[in-house]
């Protein structure tokens, strides 16, 4: 698995964080980095305690790192939880919530495939 | 409606009542007047007749009296006797008889002979006036009553008894008669009395008086009545004479009113007894009347009282009730007034509401319609992106092209993200929470990526599309470029959607000294068009949101109608003016005026060696801008409007071996186009003169061509100062700046970077990349980390923060505010936020929190390295 393939598979754009990185040694790196970021899980956490100020700031830390990182679709449902959050709690964040977090195990799953393999 | 009617009633009823009121009491006084003559008529008869009855009454009982006197002497010394005795007893009677006659004051005592001569006992003779009728009734035996008058002329009033005394000649005598004189009469009869009102005649039938009043000088009654009497009971004086004859015959008593010296009087006859006399007895009304009339007045007054008392009171009734009704009236009025005020107000609110309901129908439908719309905005550059995209993926061996095609992509994807990005602050620009990004803006990068925007959509409508630019003194303003861009780029793409294929699109570009003073200059752009034009209707509304012109002929035009207004509110903002001419049919004009400050950092004195150079171009106008443009970079030029006089002026000069150092040709030209110029040139001059292509189109398609041709070289349209200078400048023969444009030519080297970032991952990749800028990065976890860190450093150390805004613990805006707080010399470094939230409104709160300057994440290289030119002190 390439990490082209591995871009393919999260859905994001690979050739932005290229042009952003402009190795792909940098983006390699910086991709395999996101599987430490603790980001979501200080998402998840405030979530469940609904502490909706400190979720804002995690979806937004999260989609500064997927802008940088070119991660399109967590990107895409980040963004939108942020702005969900923003103002407090909407009820839109909730399957939002949701959708982050299927988007995230997706791309969790890519990137740990592409470790993986590299690895292997 | 006849509101009025009722008071009109009302006054109209009161004068009818009025006049009813009046005729009745007028006619009651009338009447009265009428009924109090006829009872005085009334009255005066039955006083009269009364009167006169009482009158002839004591007459006949005076006359009555008298006779039994005379009588009573008769059978004192009876008649009977004396014929027995007829001697003696004769003298002896009339001595007897002279006795008793004395006592009873007659004054005179005479016995009737029967021839109607008197045989005088005492007394002067007399005679009688009238002596058959009294005769006759005494030879008859009955007792009569006759005048007579005596010799010395006094009137007697005779009484005469039948007594059959003997007379001195022996005969028998007819009566005894004594005499009265006839003053006796009228002073036993008061007939003469002046304390009376009444007064009385005594006449005989044919008229003459018997018994006349003082004033009554004349012999006959009749006379009188012929010469004074004026009016008798309506009848002449003749008529009245018969009558009362008549009467006087008959013997029945007769009454009338008679109007002498202007009085009216009553008239009252009857017949005396005991002679052939008529009483006739006359009363003045005067006193009567006098009193009737006095009653009469006492009545009328009366009446009047009462007609003006029930005037009056009907007038303040109907005053009142007038006043009532007036009352009613003007409340009624009132109450019309106000339900008509309160049905306006109600209309003036449906109408509002109707208008409210219009206004968000149309709001609505303006917003569906947007919605649907919006497309089209978005889709220009995307267009752009993908015809890009495709050119790269045909000639994707050819790097030099595909990294052209990867600028244009990038440019078309910047303005997209630009425009999403105001799509979404139309709110915000609508409630006027607009703020400006103002920075350092090149005019001549604006008008190159309008134009490579602008040039596929002008292709694809086979348009053609010109840009002027002339007098550009200062290229770099400070100013929001983005919305710059936004607003030329709205009338540019206006123009192209509204005008027909074939027609001419034009982008005017040109500066004077601005009146607000030496640090601005006045920057003019013109945008025209020969399309569709406007309305002078729509016109008046072109900048309101969501609108465009509702005509056959736009709807099958595609577009958000969020631009127009968005335009002019950016333009607002920056204080700028529009102004519009338009003509449907014609064309529009589009002119931009903005006083822009100039940039502090101008562009290196772009002077180039004193060449000669030859413009061609079939436009004169962009020949004579360019020449000044070039002019005003150090170099001298001519200039030519097609391709064979270019050839003819390039040899020309290469006879006078002068030869041009450059030849500037402009692609599409009427007849020999720019390629064939060159390549006659080049067949006729050689190699030696530099020949450049000038095209506002992109050249990739007609690169090889050209090359081939000899061109030696492209400049794109429009020629700004800096493109001339920098297209040209490769011809100088000096290298010294080529690279300067690629990135990493400013060199960061040494300068310390305090990053705040919450993110291990984010702050990695900001390393990353900065430090190949030559920064040295430190790193703070979070704001109060990095206010810490900032103040644990010695002064100056830092060059500058870059600073994430939403960090846990303390906010990048709080940690900015503390560290201007702080009491260091350097407590003003720059601080750069950067955030993912491209709002407008972050950008103006990092500004107010007091940082410098914002950049967007993710991290553009060229944004942060332009930034950090900016705010980094020169280098120690």
């Amino acid at each position: 698995m390439t990490l082209q393939e591995c871009y393919a598979a999260m859905e994001g754009d690979y050739q932005d964080a290229l042009g952003r990185l402009r190795s792909d040694r940098l983006v390699q790196k910086f991709v395999l980095k996101f599987l430490a970021d603790g980001s979501y899980d200080l998402l998840t956490q405030s979530m469940e305690e609904e502490n909706y100020a400190e979720a804002f700031r995690a979806a937004h830390t999260i989609k500064g790192v997927c802008q940088n990182l070119g991660l399109t679709k967590l990107l895409n449902s980040s963004s939108e939880l942020a702005e969900a959050l923003r103002n407090g709690f909407t009820p839109e964040a909730i399957p939002l919530t949701e959708r982050v977090k299927a988007d995230y195990r997706q791309t969790m799953a890519a990137i740990q495939a592409f470790q993986k393999e590299i690895e292997g | 409606m006849n509101k009025y009617s009722p008071n009109r009633f009302i006054t109209v009823s009161f004068i009818l009542l009025s006049i009813l009121t009046l005729g009745i009491f007028v006619f009651a006084a009338r009447f009265m007047d009428w009924r109090s003559t006829e009872t005085i008529n009334d009255v005066g008869q039955i006083y009269m007749e009364s009167m006169s009855r009482q009158v002839s009454l004591h007459f006949q009982t005076t006359i009555d009296l008298r006779l039994n006197q005379v009588e009573t002497m008769v059978e004192s010394a009876s008649p009977s006797r004396e014929i027995r005795n007829p001697t003696i007893t004769h003298n002896r009677m009339k001595e007897i008889l002279t006795d008793s006659a004395k006592v009873r004051e007659f004054t005179c005592l005479a016995l009737l002979r029967q021839d109607g001569t008197f045989e005088m006992i005492y007394g002067d003779d007399a005679y009688i006036t009238d002596p058959a009728p009294y005769l006759e009734s005494l030879r008859n035996g009955e007792k009569k009553v006759a005048v007579g008058t005596n010799v010395t002329g006094e009137d007697l009033v005779l009484l005469g008894v039948p007594a059959p005394y003997l007379l001195e000649n022996g005969e028998e005598a007819l009566a005894l008669v004594a005499g009265l004189p006839v003053s006796y009469i009228v002073k036993t009869l008061s007939l003469d009395e002046d304390d009376t009102m009444v007064y009385s005649f005594i006449i005989r039938q044919d008229g003459t008086f018997v018994v006349r009043s003082a004033d009554a000088t004349r012999s006959s009654y009749f006379d009188r009545v012929r010469e004074l009497y004026e009016d008798v009971g309506g009848l002449t004086p003749e008529q009245f004479i018969a009558e009362l004859e008549n009467s006087m015959k008959e013997g029945r008593p007769y009454s009338s009113e008679f109007q002498i010296y202007g009085e009216k009087r009553h008239l009252y006859c009857e017949t005396l007894a005991y002679s052939e006399w008529h009483l006739i007895t006359c009363m003045p009304y005067n006193s009567l009347n006098s009193s009737i009339d006095k009653l009469s007045g006492q009545l009328l007054g009366m009446a009047v009282s009462c007609f003006m008392i029930i005037f009056v009171g009907l007038a303040l009734i109907f005053i009142h009730y007038y006043k009532m009704n007036r009352e009613q009236m003007t409340s009624l009025d009132n109450a019309r007034r106000e339900a008509e005020h309160a049905q306006k107000k109600a209309e003036q609110a449906q109408q509002v509401a109707e208008q409210a309901q219009k206004d968000a129908e149309h709001a609505n439908r303006a917003k569906s319609e947007f919605l649907s719309n919006m497309s089209h905005d978005i889709r220009t550059p995307m267009n752009a992106i993908v015809g890009m995209t495709a050119i790269a993926t045909t000639n994707i061996s050819n790097t030099q092209q595909v990294q052209h095609c990867l600028k244009k992509i990038a440019l078309s994807s910047k303005h997209l993200l630009g425009l999403i990005n105001d799509v979404l602050d139309m709110s915000k620009i609508e409630s006027g929470k607009m703020t400006l990004n103002v920075d350092q803006v090149s005019l001549q990068e604006v008008v190159d990526s309008l134009v490579s925007i602008v040039q596929p959509q002008v292709q694809a409508k086979h348009q053609k599309f010109n840009v002027f630019v002339h007098d550009i003194t200062v290229e770099n303003v400070c100013c929001d470029g983005v919305r710059l861009n936004q607003v030329l780029l709205n009338f540019l793409s206006n123009a192209v959607k509204f005008t027909p294929e074939e027609g001419t699109i034009q982008l005017s570009l040109y500066e004077e000294p601005s009146p607000k003073g030496e640090a601005y200059i006045r920057t003019h752009m013109i945008v025209r068009d020969s399309g569709i034009g406007m309305t002078p209707e729509f016109k008046e509304k072109i900048f309101e949101a969501f609108v465009r012109e509702d005509n056959a002929r736009v709807q099958k035009t595609e577009g958000t109608g969020l631009g127009m207004a968005i335009t002019k509110h950016i333009v607002d903002a920056m204080g700028g003016t529009i102004e519009i001419d338009s003509e449907p049919g014609k064309g529009t004009q589009f002119h931009v005026t903005l006083d822009l400050v100039q940039a502090t950092v101008q562009e290196e004195d772009m002077i180039l060696p004193d060449w000669n150079m030859l413009v061609v171009d079939d436009d004169k106008e962009l020949c004579e801008s360019a020449v000044a443009s070039l002019r005003s970079i150090g170099l001298h030029a001519e200039w030519t409007l097609t391709g064979e006089l270019a050839v003819e002026m390039a040899e020309e000069h290469h006879r006078r071996g002068d030869d041009y150092h450059i030849i500037l040709l402009d692609w599409k030209l009427p007849g020999m186009d720019g390629i064939d110029t060159a390549r006659e040139i080049r067949n006729r001059l050689g190699d030696n003169i530099p020949i450049l292509l000038i095209s506002a189109y992109d050249w990739s398609e007609i690169e090889t061509d050209a090359k081939e041709a000899g061109i030696s070289g492209f400049i794109s349209k429009p020629l700004f100062k800096s493109t001339l200078f920098y297209g040209l400048k490769p011809f100088t023969g000096e290298k010294s700046e080529e690279h300067v444009e690629e990135s990493g030519a400013t060199d960061f080297t040494g300068r310390k970077i305090l990053l705040a970032e919450d993110n291990e991952l984010n702050w990695e990749i900001a390393e990353e990349l900065l430090s190949d800028l030559g920064l040295e990065l430190d790193w703070a976890e979070n704001g109060e980390i990095c206010v810490k860190k900032f103040q644990a450093s010695q002064p100056g150390f830092y060059d500058a923060i870059l600073m994430d805004l939403r960090m846990p613990i303390m906010s990048g805006y709080e940690a900015a505010q503390v560290i201007r707080g702080l009491d260091r010399s350097d407590a003003n470094i720059p601080i750069i936020a950067m955030t993912a939230d491209a709002f407008s409104e972050d950008i103006k709160r990092c500004l107010d929190y007091g940082m410098n300057a914002h950049i967007a994440k993710p991290i553009d290289m060229r944004e942060v390295t332009r930034t950090l030119e900016k705010y980094l002190r020169p280098s120690k």
